[in-house]
């Protein structure tokens, strides 16, 4: 055939005569080109982690795990997403016994982190990473995955598969079509002609592969908390003192994340004691801070809540991850709507509430599309910054059906005396209610256009008062957290004497494929005293009746 | 207690509100009756699809049905259209021809001009206030959109005198309030109002259907569909007693009032044949009087027999007194149109058996050709149901024929018959796991499990195998509704189109049907399907496309242009011994209906030698004769060759010619005109309640009439009844012999030159591909066991078909086609191609520069070898294909720019082990002329003691053996109680196994998943056929690496 020349030369001879033995001062000499074919001692030395496939996929948060105990071994360390690591080890492997006993510390780590991992270490970065997958598929013995001595390098590469060097599949695929299949059979390829079919890009990774050209990779650090201890020469017990003592470690929190430009959500804060555990105390942020003065100032109303079994210590603060932090979070508050300032002071707010109720009593409401009562809201979070809120409307159908009044949040603790001082029961009907409703009682707003403040002032969004009464009219903003069985005479419900039923029955027939199949009849009901409730009579035999929620 | 009130249901939809109603329309007829309701209105959602089934069911019975529609414009209104005669029947099915017309298959849209301008005529209208009640958004949804009073003036404004309120009192909690609204709309607008039910089932009962149908609707799981579903069960059809109880007593009685204005019924659709092809000056008559004389003259240039002459003379007068003549004229302009094309074509059915048929050249089973009592029969003067032609044409062409229909009568006059699309097993547990929350593996293994599922519960320990727990709570839910979904007679999913049959009408089809669009481009189909059309006694013509006309088509044109002679449909020569043998042998592969296995397995028992066999031996493979009972007896007769006593003259004139065992449908028909004296009439009846007596019953009253009759005229009660019961298991699976004897013409035609052209008409198959039985591979093999040379694809050489070449002793030579290499552009393949013959080329460059093949086309012919002569192996042609450059635009190539020619070493690759080759062979041309893949693993086989299939060829009946092949095909045919047959191939031949269904159970993966399959078993043999009955099967696909087969399976 035409157009053809004699032969190019191939990458590299598979096997290389050695010039010179080279003697122990070799050891420095640097890879360069062909010289480093016949050099014995490696300018560098990779150690390669291939995390297998677990039935989690290893995620980038299990590698930097596994980076930030690696550290101990080598300060070089280099992530290969999505489940490969490497680490230099030239310098090193000498602290560990040798090559042998770097392996065997690494894979303690792996397995402490209940990993399962293979491990190959070898002159370059990407023949370590091919030989440690390369032992995963064939389950190779350990001993022939460790390769120091680069003269000897391509030749335990070339019978490995192609599919060692994770190239995309394509290319696989290109490259079996003309019969080769290992990376030996790549090699022996003419380099023009490998270029020209299979790219540059391959041909640099073959060059890489063999130490031909140089191989950088980026250093991995480990991501930083914050975690401030400090000792007392004496004991504390009052809570001011404590704030005291605590300023300025939160002030050095502060320093650290404006100088990360950070944030924090969690913070906890621990007091040591003589005898007893420590007390724990930990902050959780609608948004994240970096104000130690704000910080102080939630943490104080935390601890003011605090009981302290013995006097503190020793305290300590930590930080959970940081997190960039959202300059703004305009637009959700009015100025004035909740009480005061602008929207800024929204988060600042229900830190505060959560802070003084505790984190579980505060918290989001959403509706939910479902026809059964119980299954109509659901808590959430009350994340209140401007990019959650605009993210969440965007993305969230439900909450987009929904006008803005009805994204808003409820205490829990919303009963006659659930709210803290300072809050009166607004609500006559409620007052006027007989049963009692236990704090645990959960309000459900349904989406009611409704929403209670801290102040305890009820606000009501304007009802449409047309013929056609809204949904929210028919079913009450409280529902018990379980239906309450109810008397009956004569087939008719009684609570504390006999319930007049005021009006027609909705009927409820759906939830049958999650098992929360209900079938029930609602009515509005009125006990003797004027209480409005709502009260539904089971469908299916034995029709009993239930209350199951009270009007306000 | 006052008398409950009378009831009319006036809004009510069935399950062909696809995906939205929950009950057939039957069922809602039946529970109407059954609740006393005076009338049922029908008001599908812009669509008609469903009333011809509930007219059927209400036939004969005490409840008056309505034919109607809901509508929802695209503004929000919601309205109920009822028909009140044929005028506004008409109006309504032209406006729901508009909404569907523009929208995308499935949808519609209206808008209030539509409405306006159509006017709805003759029509009452029923508002439906709140913008959303009762549709896709949930009750809630509309809560927000209280009914428009302007919705109600607009409304009043455009059908005064004749609109309604409708109340609907669903019990959400407002029935009250809402009432109270319309009542004082009513008042404001002096409007009546009347009760309604947004009915969606029958019974209440069906609530969890209908919530599982909506969610599939809306495509998400039933756990988020949220408001979508309805609040609670009430939109069925409620007792009257209830009702009463819910509204205002004058409310209900309105119901009766609107009810009793509609006075339409679909009994009143009559039907018109197109006029134009009656010529100026002619009646219908004369014109096709003329057209057969002319065809007669055609067919018998001697001179027409006088037998003949006067057969003709009694069908046209029959066709006159019938008036179908239009009917006759409008077939015969079809195909002379694909006649004047070139493109083959033959009709079959009852009426096309005629001698006018013949005449006019629907057909050629030439009466004299031993098929004479077939004409006896076609049309009868009672039966008042049109003819029945269908008419195939050369699959590849049939699209011109359609297209010329269109043309000729325009879209508003002809379009294609629906086909419903009934759940299937594997469709219900697609849907239904979806909408469970399973993922799509899990959903493809429960499908994949579950897909030769017929609803009973013997699946639990295949499900178990699976990983499912058949008792855990979601499969509890999910597998009752999957019952229900696939319970006869099928829960409808969407229209389709029909393969071809189509309706062409005189006046405006669309104000008999409504037209909608069919998801081809250009296509529209008619709401109804071929069984309503026919229901109501509408003409349709089928225009079907059959692969063997093409194929026949193409082998002529080959055999023809390599020896000079001129074959054509019917003129090759008749009746020859030698097919016949062939034929005998069961060396049938390729042949037209009579190489499936089954018909494989009866040839050597049955011994075809005359066409009429052949008639036969494609009716007696079918379920109907195998179901009841009648082929054992009939091949016993055939053999002893003793005379058959018949207990009458009648019985004798009608069974004689099947030696007294009834197998054609039409049989079952003429017993019951001679032996029970039916009328033609009552006995086509018969027929059509056989095909339906599992849907519907009513098979019964004929039970009495039937033995009654016969026991009357003196035949045994013995006779009579197993008369009866032979009827009964025939059912609607008779082949009819009016098919059966248009498929033996084609039957011998591509037996003829498979046994003297084997070459052309393996090309001619390999050509029509896709179609028939067997894929290139097996097509190939047997061409090549049959003495005929196969030569591959190259591209110095292959045109896009496969050719015949001339050997040097002038015998034909098959060279195999472009048309075969997988992922080959066509319009690459034609650059090719004529590149080829400006000049050869001399390199793969070469080629690739002047053809201007891209990258894909290139690594195409690379990988099926076709570069051999050029590059030498496959690595090597793929490593010059990779190398040539980027492929300019066209325009640049074709203006000849210079292009530098790249010099570089060939690099020493390894060459391709045998094994690779047929990989590579299978993978792109899906066939190989090397060895076959089995012969490269036969040692390893042999050590297992796996035998050949020529190893099997000479062992006695009885044996335990094993073998193993490549799954060529499973069937699994629906008669054959749970039976699976296989055909397994190796390099020495095919095997047939038969799989009892204990055995398919017990080995379920092996036999639905294998590729290469391992079978120890018994070998069988009967009267020549040979068959293992597996006892144990191995998956062995393993062993085939990357071997790609691909097994046909049918089901």
């Amino acid at each position: 055939m035409r157009h053809r020349r004699a032969l190019e030369l191939p990458f590299q001879e598979s096997t290389s005569v050695p010039g010179s033995a080279p003697g122990p001062g070799d050891l420095l000499r640097p890879i360069s080109g062909r010289a480093a074919v016949s050099t014995r001692a490696p300018a560098e030395l990779w150690l390669a982690v291939h995390l297998e496939e677990s039935p989690s996929q290893p995620g980038r948060q299990d590698l930097e795990r596994l980076g930030a105990r690696a550290q101990r071994l080598t300060p070089r360390i280099s992530l290969d997403p999505p489940d490969g690591l490497l680490l230099e080890v030239k310098g090193s492997r000498h602290l560990f016994g040798g090559v042998e006993g770097l392996i065997r510390e690494m894979a303690g780590e792996c397995s402490r982190l209940r990993m399962a991992c293979s491990l190959a270490i070898a002159p370059t970065p990407l023949a370590a990473s091919a030989l440690a997958r390369a032992g995963r598929m064939a389950a190779a013995p350990a001993s022939l995955l460790i390769v120091t001595d680069p003269a000897q390098l391509i030749g335990r590469l070339s019978p490995l598969p192609l599919a060692a060097l994770r190239w995309p599949q394509d290319t696989v695929d290109r490259l079996a079509r003309i019969g080769v299949r290992t990376i030996g059979e790549a090699l022996r390829l003419p380099r023009a002609g490998f270029a020209r079919r299979f790219g540059t890009a391959q041909l640099l990774a073959l060059d890489r592969l063999t130490g031909r050209a140089s191989d950088l990779k980026d250093r991995f650090e480990v991501r930083a908390r914050f975690r401030r201890r400090r000792e007392l020469i004496y004991e504390l017990e009052s809570h001011a003192a404590l704030l005291a003592v605590l300023e300025p470690l939160l002030e050095e929190l502060g320093r650290f994340l404006e100088a990360r430009q950070c944030g924090v959500l969690t913070l906890e804060c621990r007091l040591q004691h003589r005898a007893v555990a420590p007390t724990r105390c930990v902050l959780r942020l609608a948004a994240p801070l970096a104000d130690p003065r704000q910080l102080a100032a939630l943490l104080a109303e935390r601890l003011n809540a605090l009981v302290l079994p013995e006097p503190v210590r020793g305290c300590e603060l930590r930080s959970g991850p940081l997190v960039s932090r959202v300059l703004s979070s305009a637009g959700l508050w009015q100025p004035g709507e909740q009480g005061g300032g602008a929207a800024a002071q929204a988060p600042e707010l229900i830190e505060r509430l959560r802070a003084r109720l505790g984190a579980e009593a505060v918290y989001g409401l959403r509706l939910v599309e479902d026809h059964r009562p119980e299954a109509g809201w659901r808590i959430r979070e009350p994340v209140i910054t401007a990019s959650a809120v605009q993210s969440g409307l965007q993305n969230d159908p439900v909450r987009n059906a929904l006008t803005k009044s009805q994204e808003r949040f409820w205490t829990a603790d919303a009963g006659p005396k659930g709210l803290g001082a300072g809050t009166k029961p607004s609500n006559p009907s409620l007052e006027g209610f007989p049963g009692r409703l236990s704090s645990r009682e959960r309000v459900s707003g349904g989406g009611s256009p409704s929403w209670r403040s801290a102040s305890g002032q009820d606000h009501f969004a304007i009802r449409s008062e047309g013929d056609n009464p809204g949904p929210w009219d028919r079913r009450p903003l409280w529902l018990l957290s379980a239906p309450r069985l109810l008397n009956e005479r004569d087939g008719l419900p009684r609570r504390r004497g006999p319930l007049r039923l005021l009006c027609e029955g909705e009927r409820v027939e759906t939830g049958w494929w999650d098992g929360g199949e209900l079938a029930r009849d609602y009515y509005r009901a009125v006990d003797v005293r004027g209480a409005r409730l709502w009260v539904f009579r089971e469908r299916e035999p034995p029709h009993r009746w239930f209350l199951h929620g009270v009007f306000g | 207690m006052t008398p409950d009130a009378p009831y009319a249901e006036l809004h009510c939809l069935t399950n062909f509100t696809f995906l939205r109603g929950a009950s057939h329309p039957h069922e809602l007829v039946g529970q109407a009756v059954e609740l006393g309701y005076e009338a049922l209105a029908i008001t599908d959602e812009c669509s008609v699809a469903g009333v011809v089934r509930a007219h059927v069911a209400a036939k004969g019975q005490q409840l008056k049905l309505i034919i109607g529609s809901e509508l929802r414009l695209t503004c929000g209104l919601k309205l109920v259209a009822l028909a009140t005669n044929r005028r506004g029947y008409g109006r309504l099915c032209r406006l729901i021809t508009r909404g569907r017309r523009a929208a995308a298959k499935g949808g519609y849209s209206l808008t209030r001009a539509d409405l306006e301008e159509n006017g709805l005529e003759h029509c009452l209208i029923l508002w439906l206030p709140g913008k959303a009640r009762g549709t896709t958004l949930g009750p809630q949804g509309h809560e927000f959109e209280p009914p428009d009073p302007e919705e109600a003036r607009w409304l009043e404004e455009h059908f005064r005198g004749r609109l309604w309120i409708a109340v609907e009192l669903l019990r959400d909690g407002m029935d009250r309030g809402h009432l109270e609204t319309l009542q004082r709309i009513g008042r404001d607008l002096t409007l009546p109002l009347v009760a309604s039910g947004d009915v969606h089932m029958h019974i209440r009962a069906r609530r969890r259907l209908q919530d599982a149908v909506t969610a599939i609707r809306h495509n998400v799981p039933i756990a988020q569909a949220g408001w979508r579903l309805y609040p609670n069960g009430e939109r069925y059809l409620r007792e009257r007693e209830r009702l009463a109880k819910l509204y205002p007593r004058e409310l209900l009685e309105e119901t009766v009032a609107v009810a009793r204005r509609c006075a339409f019924s679909l009994e009143e659709l009559r039907y018109e044949y197109p006029h134009e092809l009656v010529p100026e000056g002619e009646t219908p008559a004369s014109h096709l009087r003329k057209l057969t004389e002319a065809g007669a003259h055609w067919r018998w240039p001697q001179g027409v027999p006088p037998g003949e002459r006067a057969a003709i003379e009694h069908e046209l007068e029959l066709i006159a007194d019938l008036r179908y003549e239009p009917y006759f004229l409008t077939v015969h302009d079809i195909v002379a149109f694909a006649r004047s094309k070139g493109i083959l074509c033959q009709g079959r059915g009852s009426a096309a058996n005629s001698r006018v048929c013949y005449c006019l050249g629907v057909t050629s089973v030439d009466p004299l050709r031993g098929a004479s009592l077939l004409f006896e029969r076609f049309i009868s003067r009672e039966r008042n149901e049109p003819p029945d032609i269908d008419v195939d044409f050369e699959h590849e062409r049939r699209e011109e024929v359609i297209q010329y229909v269109y043309d000729k009568y325009g879209r508003e006059r002809a379009a294609i018959a629906a086909t419903v699309i009934m759940y299937r097993p594997k469709s219900a547990l697609r849907d239904l796991g979806k909408i469970f929350g399973l993922d799509p593996t899990e959903c493809t293994r429960l499908t994949k499990v579950m897909q030769w599922w017929d609803g009973g519960d013997a699946m639990r320990e295949r499900l178990r195998e699976a990983g499912f727990d058949p008792d855990g709570p979601m499969l509890a839910r999910l597998l009752p509704l999957a019952q229900e979904l696939i319970a006869f007679p099928g829960f409808p999913r969407h229209l389709s189109q029909h393969v071809g049959g189509f309706v062409i009408s005189e006046g405006a089809l669309e104000e008999l049907v409504p037209i909608e669009n069919a998801t081809m481009e250009g296509r529209t189909v008619v709401q109804w399907d071929k069984d309503d059309l026919n229901d109501l006694g509408l003409l349709k013509v089928d225009l079907l496309a059959l692969g063997m006309l093409t194929a026949l088509r193409k082998s002529f044109d080959l055999v023809n242009d390599f020896r000079g002679t001129h074959h054509a449909l019917g003129s090759l020569p008749a009746e020859a011994a030698e097919v016949y043998e062939m034929i005998s042998r069961a060396d049938t592969i390729g042949v037209f209906q009579i190489e499936s296995r089954a018909q494989m397995a009866m040839l050597p028992r049955l011994q075809p030698r005359c066409y009429y066999d052949l008639v036969i031996e494609i009716a007696i493979v079918r379920p109907g004769p195998i179901q009841g009972d009648m082929v054992h007896p009939y091949l016993k007769r055939r053999k002893s060759g003793e005379p058959v006593r018949y207990p009458s003259r009648e019985v004798a004139g009608v069974l004689q010619r099947t030696l007294g065992v009834p197998i054609f449908q039409e049989q079952v028909m003429q017993l019951a005109i001679a032996a029970a004296g039916f009328t033609p009439g009552e006995a086509d009846a018969l027929r059509r309640a056989m095909g339906a007596w599992k849907r519907s019953g009513g098979i019964e009253h004929f039970r009495e009439k039937l033995i009654g009759g016969m026991r009357a005229r003196g035949y045994a009660e013995e006779f009579a009844q197993r008369l009866y019961q032979q009827m009964l298991g025939f059912g609607e699976y008779g082949f009819p012999e009016s098919h059966s004897a248009s498929f033996a013409l084609l039957a011998y035609d591509s037996a003829w030159l498979k046994c003297h052209e084997p070459a052309a008409f393996a090309a001619a198959l390999l050509n029509s591909q896709p179609m028939g039985f067997y894929a290139p591979a097996q097509l190939v093999r047997d061409a090549r066991a049959h003495g005929v040379e196969v030569r591959p694809v190259d591209v110095c050489v292959s045109v896009w078909d496969c050719t015949l070449e001339r050997r040097d002793d002038e015998e034909p030579v098959l060279r195999l086609g472009l048309r075969l290499v997988k992922s080959l552009t066509r319009n690459g393949a034609d650059r090719l191609i004529a590149a080829r013959r400006e000049q050869a080329f001399d390199s793969v460059q070469d080629l690739a520069a002047r053809a201007a093949l891209d990258r894909g086309d290139l690594e195409a012919l690379a990988a099926a070898g076709a570069f051999a002569a050029l590059s030498g192996n496959r690595h090597l042609a793929f490593w010059e294909v990779a190398g040539t450059e980027r492929p300019l635009p066209l325009e640049a190539a074709l203006v000849d720019a210079p292009h530098e020619e790249i010099h570089e070493p060939t690099p020493l690759l390894r060459t391709p082990t045998e094994g690779e080759r047929i990989v590579a062979d299978y993978a792109s041309i899906g066939l190989t002329l090397g060895r076959h893949p089995l012969a490269l693993l036969r040692e390893s086989l042999q050590s297992n003691r796996l035998l050949t299939a020529r190893d099997l060829d000479g062992m006695a009946h009885g044996k335990p053996v094993r073998t193993a092949g490549i799954v060529l095909m499973r069937q699994r045919p629906g008669t054959a109680s749970g039976v699976t047959f296989l055909t397994l191939e190796d390099e020495t031949g095919q095997v047939n196994i038969i799989v009892w269904e204990r055995i398919g159970e017990e080995y379920r993966r092996p036999l639905v998943e294998s590729r290469l399959l391992e079978v120890h078993g018994e070998l069988q043999r009967q009267e020549g056929v040979m068959h293992v009955v597996a006892h144990r099967l191995i998956d062995r696909s393993r062993l085939l690496g990357e071997l790609i087969t691909r097994s046909r399976d049918f089901h």
